[in-house]
């Protein structure tokens, strides 16, 4: 008998945890929405500071033969030491998506590794900052709860600490490592170099007139732009990578979800045999006694 | 044409957008004004306030910490980091505006000067409408 009290349990506390999982889901469901609203609402920003980068550069390109001396845009700048900005969630329980994250990010320090690259990390996410931690890989800095909830006035001091190694040459390359969001149920990794910006790929845009420029000179202008922009990419990373992380989230928990609810049926067959057996043993026993008094 | 369009848009959303009379920046260089046909000009802006007068004749007021405006012939475009409308239907509502305003203003700014012009000008537009 005891065979069927542990199997009326064990069906209790699947079914426990099929309510969380399904809570959960619903839970990420709804942030997914928020997340996704947000990145899109700020895409409006991107499109306009794209604008701006591409006028100043088409500027730049038509005044001066040799393109602009500022260090954020030479695009072949002999690399010695990479910044590698590692971003993932704060938080599990959403399938792979922390762990292609941390292999893309591994993969590439092996990379520049045997090109006798130095390697710094920046690590966002209490998911990479305890795998690297447990790994014994040094970090240069590390930040948690920013993944959680993207604010731009953080993701701007993170990334200028960045931005100012930069400039002072401690660093020729800056890559930005995170899971984007695609779709729904897919997500998407992303490598994304930060710095130095390539201009080259920005559209240049024909103008119908001539612009005056404040402060005078574009060096000033386009530096401060650049600064925004880079800024503004890390900022967007945070908020693909989190609407990225709650559709994981959502999936793994749906998946969790319909498990569950096979184990409870599988569970309930199991329990249904236990009880017809001990049924049919009881009558076994009092016929074949009855038999035995005959 | 008596009015141009402007658009202002920070990376949290846009938060302006619409036909209006004439604004004011508060440039790099100092502050300006932009009517309707204004000549193409980029500039950088410190922190300040920017005071538009929108087509119906009536007047507000953003507080911005630092951005770009972009004037060209078909609109005005201004992208700025983080802005703040001064608006409310109530008092209280425009006291709350005006003390977010205020913070980031510090925050973004370490010039006194500049923050007591903002805040100057805060109050007085923050006055007119009531």
């Amino acid at each position: 008998m005891a065979n069927l009290k542990e199997i009326k349990l064990q069906i209790a506390s699947v079914k426990g945890t099929q309510k969380t999982t399904r809570a959960m889901k619903l839970v990420s469901q709804a942030k997914l929405k928020r997340a996704e609203e947000l990145a899109k609402r700020s895409r409006v920003y991107a499109q306009k500071l794209d604008e701006l980068v591409s006028e100043i550069a088409y500027e730049i390109n038509q005044n001066k033969v040799g393109g602009s001396d500022s260090r954020l845009v030479q695009a072949d700048l002999p690399v010695t030491t990479v910044d590698i900005i590692c971003l993932t969630a704060d938080k599990g329980l959403c399938g792979g998506f922390n762990v292609t994250t941390l292999k893309k990010t591994l993969e590439l320090i092996r990379e520049y590794k045997e090109k006798h690259i130095a390697v710094r990390l920046r690590v966002v996410g209490r998911k990479a900052i305890d795998y690297f931690r447990y790994n014994g890989q040094p970090m240069t800095d590390e930040v948690i709860g920013l993944s959680a909830s993207p604010d731009y006035k953080q993701a701007a001091e993170f990334i200028r600490a960045s931005l100012d190694d930069f400039n002072e040459e401690k660093t020729d390359r800056v890559v930005l490592v995170y899971n984007g969001f695609k779709n729904m149920l897919t997500q998407e990794l992303r490598v994304q170099q930060l710095l130095p910006v390539d201009i080259s790929t920005v559209e240049p845009r024909e103008l119908k007139s001539t612009i005056e420029y404040e402060p005078e000179g574009h060096e000033e202008l386009l530096n401060a732009l650049l600064t925004k922009y880079v800024e503004y990419s890390m900022y967007y990373g945070l908020l693909d990578s989190l609407a990225a992380e709650h559709s994981a989230r959502m999936q793994a928990m749906d998946n969790a979800t319909n498990n569950a609810s096979e184990r409870v049926n599988e569970l309930t067959v199991a329990y249904n045999k236990a009880r017809q057996e001990s049924i049919t043993t009881e009558l076994i026993e009092i016929i074949s006694g009855m038999e035995a008094l005959k | 044409m008596d009015t141009m369009k402007l658009e202002i848009v920070t990376p949290i959303g846009p938060i302006f957008s619409g036909e209006v009379k004439s604004a004011t920046f508060p440039g790099a260089e100092g502050e300006f004004g932009v009517l309707p046909e204004h000549a193409s000009l980029v500039s950088l802006l410190d922190a300040g306030v920017i005071e538009i007068e929108k087509a119906d004749g009536t007047k507000e007021s953003i507080v911005i910490d630092s951005g770009y405006v972009k004037v060209d012939e078909a609109k005005t475009l201004v992208v700025v980091e983080g802005a703040v409308p001064i608006t409310g239907a109530t008092e209280s509502e425009i006291a709350k505006a005006i003390s977010e305003a205020k913070e980031l203003v510090k925050k973004s700014s370490n010039s006194d000067f500049a923050i007591a012009s903002v805040e100057a000008k805060v109050e007085a537009a923050a006055k007119t409408r009531f």
